[in-house]
């Protein structure tokens, strides 16, 4: 298989990156760990995106992969002794089992497979939260503490290591988003994602397809899950299983665009950027407000996403992100980086939030 | 031989009877005509014989195997495909998109590549080309009708089923319409063409058969069948006059 | 025995409750292809709105449904204008609610804090009191809710079949397009409808503050157990909800009594499958829907 421009910059990147931790000891660890959360939200997102995006089947459940990730770790590594990755790997895999089990359940019925789908998947976060309450083997309400979990010396310590680590599973998520994007098992989902019963009459056998791709986006996010669990100091299921993952995944899948791989990649980015300097700037609650806002917002106001309306529209975003940093750096209204980042990235949304005027706007593919 | 034989096909639509049993056959190389007035169950026929629903009672076969519970994926490998009433391209893709996706699945099994400039043939054949790399949102009624027909001819098939392809049209496209089904049927595939257009099925039908509320009623030569007195009462009872 | 009849009882009243939650979303979702997320967030400010009444007003807590009801009633309905300038699909609907939702969660924890707000026994005499059939409680709340529920669903059962809203709203779900052609409203009456649902929410949103205590990540807790009684019951089904409510009640109180509160959710979810498996129209059939 030929290695595509996309695919091979992405391997380039991604070899870059892995030195950094190397040229870090001037910065601030803090900067570290922030790169390894907006890798591990790529992840969560382009593995969200690789089945919802294409197929249309709208998945509320990313919690839930995300959950077995984490306590898949904490059940094998810290309560019985599991070197770190063969567990990396089963929790990919019980991940990817969980996925296919509701696809099978699901996938089969004659009628309202997508909303049902959806629903499904909202319900099945919590009842995995009530599972792994139930079981003392997993959790039984106790929680359990990762502190004391052995880590790989040969990545580095600790910030460069979950840096390398987070870097890997997001580079895979990305791959896979743009191997999908291009083959036939892609195609395959965007003609069920545009009409199911015509893609089937016309060959495409949708229920392998479905299952196929449900099961790679559900291995992706546990895998992510099971790497973040290492800096996690103490897992509880309510930290776990919650509405948080799931939400943030959708909205950054939606804010970036659905229907190309870069889509989840520039969403997590600014949702993560944004988010982050909201909580440190003390406004958590407000945090919640504009993730509910935004999210309906985009569905109703930019439909194809942030990535492909700023290619559409490079200058506005260029100028956005311009006007942005402009004033926090020259007034030296931040010490930190990333900050003078969010407010770029706030700029450029904004102003490619404002409307266009397009020839033919294709509309956005969540349809069951 | 590429036949096509239905023995006894019943479906129900909740408390809808649409097909009470219909038989018949279409033989390799025939362009059967199927007419009959609204609601007589000529689209669930289609749907039933393309693997688009599922048949609740009788038999279908074709080219010798039983196909009555096949899946929709797997009748188009045997090379039967089918238009739609109201065109169904897929709403986010090009034309050429459209067209390339059958050719990565079915008989072809291409990568999207190679799919690609394949697809560019179909659309010639249909006239598109120039439109290969419009967004389908951007083509009007006629186009979309070529462009259903270029997709199911991309899926070579044996045997075509042709769902109202002229409904909506003007005289100049319907003439190039007829043109166009002529020269499918002179590649070789056979054709079974629903219409509403009594006019041009008689003109292009080898054979006739006439559905009335889930039955047949007639069948044979069209020009004969279409004076038969219960396919008359049939088409102006319910109907005022032929578009 | 008597902890399992007791469970059994506790579980058919809490049938009640949950065919009223359950109501409006099967009736939205049957009827107006609207997949309204946002219904949860009306029974929980519903909820909330009750606590506020009683514990500043100092009312008795029923008398909240005379305000909560009509106050969500015309959100319901405004929510459904909103849909309908839009032209939104089945699909969107369920984003667009799922953001109404975070926003509304966001807003209650805002208001009233991630602290468990209870009506105290002064201010709710109701939650102490029971009426006793031999040993078995039947809670007042509770009790009040599943009479409401049961008043409810045949009231508007009554109302599909034999009044002119009803026919216009049976037509609508069977076919919009042709419906619309023959004259009915669309914009009213799915307005209208989607008012009664998010009344019933809100009604159930009283019941609840009279039952238990209240924070704001309680509404994420019944996602599942209104999902498996709508399924169950059949979209659209007013008498299929009910009865699959009882069931799911049933079941979930079982289930605690077997294993613990955390069984609860785990059985109802094993309910939900088995009925995607074996009968997805629903537990009455699709022959026996009032739309």
């Amino acid at each position: 298989m030929r290695l595509r421009p996309a695919a091979a910059a992405t391997v380039v990147l991604a070899v870059a990156l892995w030195f950094v931790p190397e040229f870090a000891d001037g910065f601030p660890i803090f900067y570290l760990l922030f790169a390894y959360n907006v890798f591990f939200w790529i992840a969560q997102a382009s593995s969200w995106n690789l089945f919802t995006g294409s197929s249309g089947y709208f998945s509320f459940g990313q919690g839930a992969y995300y959950g077995v990730g984490v306590y898949t770790v904490g059940v094998l590594v810290a309560k019985r002794g599991w070197p770190l990755l063969p567990t990396f790997v089963v929790a990919g895999i019980l991940g990817a089992l969980l996925g296919l089990f509701i696809g099978l359940i699901v996938f089969r019925l004659r009628k309202l497979r997508g909303e049902i789908f959806a629903l499904m998947t909202l319900a099945v976060a919590f009842v995995m939260g009530a599972v792994a309450r139930v079981s003392s083997t997993i959790d039984g309400g106790q929680g359990i503490p990762l502190s004391g979990v052995e880590l790989p010396q040969a990545l580095g310590d600790f910030p460069a290591m979950i840096f390398r680590l987070g870097l890997i599973v997001a580079t895979l998520a990305v791959l896979a988003a743009q191997v999908l994007h291009h083959s036939r098992l892609g195609w395959g989902l965007f003609a069920i994602r545009d009409d199911e019963a015509v893609a089937e009459n016309l060959g495409v056998p949708t229920f392998r397809f479905k299952m196929m791709a449900l099961g790679i986006s559900a291995f992706l996010a546990s895998l992510s899950g099971a790497v973040h669990s290492l800096q996690i100091s103490y897992v509880t299921i309510e930290d776990v299983f919650n509405i948080r993952v799931p939400l943030l995944v959708i909205l950054m899948s939606i804010l970036g665009g659905t229907r190309h791989w870069m889509g989840p990649v520039v969403g997590a980015l600014v949702v993560y950027t944004l988010n982050d300097r909201l909580n440190a700037a003390g406004l958590q609650d407000v945090s919640d407000l504009i993730v509910g806002g935004l999210l309906i917002f985009m569905i109703v106001a930019v439909k194809e996403g942030l990535y492909l309306r700023a290619r559409q529209r490079p200058l506005r975003a260029a100028i956005g992100f311009a006007v942005g940093i402009g004033p926090p750096i020259v007034l030296g209204l931040t010490d930190s980086a990333i900050t003078v980042m969010a407010y770029g990235l706030l700029g450029a949304v904004l102003l490619l939030m404002l409307p266009v005027t397009a020839p033919v706007e294709e509309a956005v593919p969540v349809h069951g | 031989m590429a036949d096509l034989y239905f023995d006894d096909v019943t479906k129900r639509f909740g408390g809808v009877q649409a097909l009470a049993g219909v038989s018949g056959q279409v033989e390799q190389g025939e362009i059967v005509g199927l007419v009959g007035p609204n609601g007589s169950g000529k689209s669930t026929l289609i749907n039933l014989l393309s693997g688009y629903l599922e048949a609740e009672g009788g038999k279908i076969t074709f080219g010798g195997e039983d196909i009555t519970d096949r899946p929709a994926h797997r009748i188009i490998e045997m090379g039967i495909a089918r238009t739609y009433q109201i065109p169904r391209p897929f709403g986010t893709m090009t034309a050429l998109e459209n067209v390339s996706l059958p050719l990565m699945f079915g008989t072809a099994r291409h990568d999207p590549g190679r799919a690609r400039s394949e697809a560019q043939q179909w659309l010639e054949f249909t006239g598109l080309e120039r439109h290969a790399d419009t967004p389908v949102a951007g083509l009007n009624l006629h186009q979309l009708k070529y462009l259903e027909l270029a997709r199911a001819l991309a899926t070579r098939p044996r045997l075509l089923f042709l769902d109202e392809v002229l409904s909506g049209l003007n005289p100049t496209e319907i003439t190039q319409s007829i043109e166009m089904v002529r020269r499918i049927h002179a590649d070789g595939i056979t054709i079974v063409i629903v219409e509403h257009l009594v006019r041009v099925v008689t003109e292009l039908a080898t054979r006739i058969v006439v559905l009335d509320r889930g039955r047949v009623i007639a069948e044979g030569e069209p020009t004969t069948v279409m004076r038969d007195p219960e396919v008359v009462v049939a088409y102006l009872g319910t109907r005022g006059r032929h578009a | 025995m008597s902890l399992l009849s007791q469970a059994v009882v506790s579980g058919v009243l809490a049938g009640g409750l949950y065919a009223m939650m359950s109501l409006g979303m099967s009736l939205s979702w049957g009827v107006l292809k609207v997949i309204n997320l946002a219904q949860f967030s009306f029974i929980l400010l519903s909820a909330y709105f009750t606590y506020q009444l009683t514990v500043s007003l100092g009312i008795d807590p029923f008398l909240s449904i005379l305000v909560c009801v009509p106050l969500f009633g015309l959100a319901g309905m405004a929510l459904q204008w909103v849909f309908n300038r839009i032209r939104i699909s089945e699909f969107e609907s369920l984003l667009f609610t799922f953001g109404l939702f975070i926003i509304l969660e966001s807003l209650a924890a805002t208001v009233w804090t991630a602290d468990f707000r209870r009506l105290s026994t002064e201010q709710n005499p109701y939650v102490s009191e029971s009426i006793w059939i031999g040993s078995i409680a039947l809670p007042v709340p509770q009790l009040a809710a599943f009479v409401a529920a049961i008043l409810v669903a045949f009231g508007v059962r009554h109302l599909l079949r034999n009044t002119h809203f009803g026919r216009a709203v049976r037509a609508l779900a069977q076919d919009r397009d042709v419906a619309v052609a023959f004259g009915v409203d669309n914009g009213k009456v799915s307005m209208q409808l989607a008012g009664l649902a998010a009344g019933f929410s809100a009604l159930a949103g009283v019941f609840i503050a009279m039952s238990r205590a209240i924070f704001p990540g309680l509404a994420v807790e019944w996602f599942g157990i209104v999902f498996s009684v709508v399924i169950l019951g059949g979209l659209g089904s007013t008498l299929g909800t009910l009865i699959a409510a009882v069931i799911i009640g049933v079941v979930g109180a079982v289930a605690t009594v077997w294993g613990g509160p955390p069984m609860a959710p785990l059985a109802v979810f094993l309910v939900l499958i088995a009925t995607l498996l074996f009968r997805p129209e629903g537990i009455l059939g699709a022959a026996r829907r009032d739309t």
